[in-house]
C-alpha cells in the first residue's frame, strides 16, 4: 500500500515539473521533432545529467541498486524506429499524454486509447517477436563504462561536458 | 496568447533538474526508476480481460506483465493530477480538442486530428514495447 502512495506522490510531483516546464505540449514536442524549439531536449538532458549523477553517487555509497534493462539490438533499433513514427503522429509520450490531458488537452485521449491498443497487439505479436526481432543483438545487461572498461565517473564527466556544450550551443542558436 | 503563456512556466533546465532530483531521491528511498509504457500493457490487460479472460490469462505476455496496479501504474495516474494542479494554479489549464502547431498546417477538423492521434498511440505503444523502453 505504502508503494502505492509512493508512486501516486512521485506522479504528482513528475506532472507538475513537466506542466511547469512547458514540455508536455503537442507544440513542444513537435518543436523538438521538427528541430526548431529543443525545450523538450533541454528539459530530458538536464534530468538524465542530474539523475546520473545522483545515482551513481548512492550506488557508490551503496544505498542503491541499478536498474539495467537488456540491450537488444533488433528490439531496440526497429522498436526506436517504430516509436518514432508514432510519436510524430501523435506528439505525446506515453508518460506525458496523461499530463496533456491534465491541462486540458484532450486530444491526449485518442492517443492513450491508441496506446492501450498498440499494448494490446504488442501482447498478441510477442511470442512470435520473442523468437525473431528480439534474439537479434542481444547483448544482455551492459553498460557504456563497462564495454569501454573505464569508471563510471569518466563517463559521467564527459556527458556532462557533452550537455552543457549543446546547451550553450542551442541557447546561442535561440533553438 | 502563446507568448503570455511562455512568461507562466519556469525554464525548462530548471525543471528538468528538479525532475532529476525527484527520480533521484525515488531510486534511494524507494529503489523505483520511472517508467510508463508498461503501465499500458497493464491497462489493456484489465479491458481486454472484461471481454476474454481466458485468452488475458493464457497470453505470455500479460503473464510477464499482468493486470495489476502496482508502484508505476499509480505513477502514470499521478502525472495527470501533478499536471491538473499546476496548469490549474498557473492558469494555463485549456480545453483544446486540436493542437496549435497542428490547426496550422492541418486544419482546425478533431476527426482527423482524432485519427491521426489514435493511429499515432497505437504505433508508439507497439514500437515502445519492443524497444523495451
Amino acid at each position: 500500500m505504502n508503494e502505492l502512495i509512493y508512486g501516486f506522490v512521485t506522479g504528482i510531483i513528475f506532472g507538475f515539473l513537466l506542466q511547469k516546464g512547458r514540455v508536455i505540449r503537442y507544440d513542444k514536442q513537435l518543436g523538438a521533432l521538427r528541430l526548431i524549439d529543443m525545450t523538450i531536449v533541454k528539459f530530458m538532458l538536464s534530468t538524465i545529467l542530474v539523475a546520473m549523477v545522483g545515482v551513481y553517487l548512492l550506488k557508490d555509497l551503496g544505498l542503491v541498486k541499478l536498474s539495467l534493462k537488456s540491450t537488444v539490438l533488433g528490439g531496440n533499433i526497429i522498436g526506436g524506429l517504430i516509436f518514432g513514427i508514432g510519436w510524430g503522429f501523435l506528439g505525446y509520450c506515453p508518460g506525458t499524454s496523461l499530463g496533456a490531458l491534465g491541462e486540458g488537452r484532450w486530444d491526449a485521449i485518442w492517443g492513450i486509447v491508441g496506446m492501450l491498443t498498440g499494448a494490446a497487439l504488442f501482447a498478441e505479436t510477442y511470442p512470435f517477436l520473442k523468437s525473431t526481432v528480439l534474439k537479434w543483438g542481444d547483448y544482455g545487461k551492459i553498460t557504456i563504462p563497462g564495454i569501454l572498461g573505464v569508471n563510471h565517473w569518466v563517463i559521467i564527466v564527459l556527458f556532462i561536458i557533452g550537455g552543457i556544450s549543446l546547451f550553450r550551443w542551442f541557447e546561442k542558436r535561440k533553438l | 496568447m502563446e507568448d503570455s503563456q511562455e512568461l507562466k512556466g519556469w525554464s525548462p533546465y530548471l525543471a528538468g533538474a528538479l525532475t532529476g532530483l525527484l527520480l533521484v531521491f525515488s531510486v534511494w528511498f524507494t529503489g523505483k526508476y520511472v517508467g510508463a509504457s508498461t503501465t499500458f500493457v497493464r491497462s489493456a490487460g484489465f479491458i481486454e480481460r472484461v471481454f476474454d479472460a481466458d485468452r488475458v490469462a493464457n497470453l505470455e505476455y500479460f503473464i510477464k506483465e499482468a493486470p495489476k496496479i502496482d508502484w508505476q501504474w499509480m505513477f502514470v495516474v499521478g502525472i495527470f493530477f501533478g499536471s491538473l494542479i499546476s496548469a490549474v494554479t498557473s492558469k494555463t489549464f485549456r480545453w483544446q480538442a486540436v493542437p496549435t502547431m497542428w490547426d496550422e498546417r492541418f486544419g482546425p477538423n478533431r476527426i482527423k486530428r482524432a485519427i491521426a492521434a489514435f493511429i499515432g498511440g497505437t504505433i508508439a505503444m507497439f514500437g515502445a514495447r519492443l524497444a523495451d523502453g
